[in-house]
């Protein structure tokens, strides 16, 4: 789905950035918060429904408002064209798959539209690895 | 919908008494023949059955209805009592007692009773305590207990409740369903929110049969469960293990559909249905 030389992580920001529904529903979204993704941690900054900020392993006392965090594996069944069972939301794999969704949930549950919408992005990129590494195959 | 077609199902309201309590219930109906008793799932309406109640291939040979449960779609909270003064949650004892004054109102002879989600767990529940009122029950993605869906998130006043609702249910849904028929399922959500947690207290709650399935008789009263490989609540796994546990009941599969399957890919659920009613033809003697 996605080759050598692209880079998912712009690929994801870019493809927020243009998304018909963000765009649509995005006017009060903004929040900050983290995927924890076991090789690589995400942090998103919106803010009136567009990526201000994605940093690929933030520093690691970054703030943020919540985190979304599962193992590789379930990730990369999230981000599937089409996501097996249990794998195919943050609700489905926080009951099935072991994600945990960790900090002020409230800002998730306000954002809840959004964040669902922007995650299936996820099935355009593929996983997110950042684009520095030296190759494309899986290294777990 | 084609333009200036007029779809041949016909809403109606009728007065009924449950538990000394009034109510007015909307129902939706089509077809002659078998009555086929249809309820939502919660927080949502009777709109999720538009499909089946104009699939020509069902209402042949049966009078398909969908009703409202109170508080939800056009059927009002309790007529003669201060409802807005109690916190609403959903018992096993009360709706029950609902689905069969609702029967009884439309003097319905051992009709089918078909529900989704909650309306699953109720038709087990049906199973149970009236296998002499119902021809058969298909409970579609329900189980014995489907705790972890009682949250306070549903109405938090810091949130928008019907976004939550609606989105909360989102991954519900199977990703190869049909994204309009997805959407049109995640709006009739966002018109439920009031009572939404109020019926998860019957699903997640109040609705616990581990352990009692024994006791209900699948041949008295034929039960075909319905569970789609995408539910994450109630699992395939779940229903099976359900099935499994009641005398005569049997248990199938969906494939690529997920917990609303009415409304989420009706084609796809069809497919399933009809197995589910030829069994139950088979099993009744038509």
């Amino acid at each position: 789905m996605t080759s050598a030389t692209t880079d998912p992580v712009e690929e994801f920001r870019r493809l927020s950035d243009d998304d018909p529904e963000l765009r649509a529903h995005g006017a009060y979204y903004s929040c900050t918060f983290l995927l924890d993704m076991e090789d690589h941690r995400f942090l998103v900054r919106m803010h009136r429904g567009r990526v201000e900020e994605l940093v690929t392993d933030p520093e690691p006392l970054t703030a943020y408002d919540f985190a979304i965090r599962a193992s590789a594996d379930t990730w990369r069944g999230f981000s599937r064209r089409t996501p097996p069972p249990m794998c195919h939301g943050i609700w489905a794999a926080t009951f099935r798959r072991g994600m945990r969704l960790e900090g002020d949930l409230l800002v998730l549950m306000q954002n809840l539209r959004c964040v669902t919408r922007q995650l299936e992005l996820l099935r355009v990129t593929g996983p997110l690895v950042p684009a520095h590494r030296d190759t494309a195959s899986s290294d777990s | 919908m084609a333009v200036g077609r007029i779809s041949p199902v016909t809403g109606h309201y009728v007065g009924i008494e449950v538990e000394g309590v009034q109510y007015r219930v909307f129902y939706l109906e089509n077809g002659t023949g078998q009555p086929l008793v249809c309820q939502h799932t919660a927080g949502c309406h009777n709109h999720q059955w538009l499909g089946l109640l104009e699939d020509e291939e069902i209402t042949g040979r049966y009078r398909v209805i969908a009703y409202d449960l109170a508080r939800h779609g056009k059927s009002d909270p309790p007529l003669d009592r201060e409802w807005w003064k109690e916190e609403y949650r959903l018992t096993a004892d009360h709706f029950t007692a609902f689905i069969v004054a609702f029967c009884d109102a439309l003097e319905l002879e051992e009709p089918i009773f078909m529900g989704s989600s909650f309306g699953g767990n109720v038709a087990l529940q049906l199973a149970l305590r009236h296998p002499d009122r119902f021809k058969a029950v298909i409970p579609v993605e329900g189980a014995d207990y489907a705790p972890g869906f009682y949250l306070d998130w549903w109405q938090h006043p810091h949130a928008n409740a019907a976004q939550v609702c609606a989105s909360g249910v989102w991954d519900l849904m199977a990703p190869q369903s049909p994204e309009h028929d997805r959407w049109a399922t995640w709006f009739y959500y966002t018109q439920g929110s009031e009572a939404f947690k109020g019926d998860l207290y019957f699903y997640s709650v109040d609705h616990d049969l581990r352990g009692r399935l024994g006791e209900i008789d699948g041949e008295r009263c034929p039960v075909v469960m319905l569970t789609g490989e995408y539910d994450y609540l109630t699992t395939p796994e779940d229903g099976r293990r359900t099935a499994n546990a009641i005398r005569g009941a049997e248990f199938i599969e969906m494939r690529e559909i997920g917990h609303f399957p009415m409304s989420e890919n009706y084609p796809r659920f069809a497919q399933y249905l009809r197995q589910a009613l030829q069994r139950i033809e088979q099993r009744t003697g038509g």
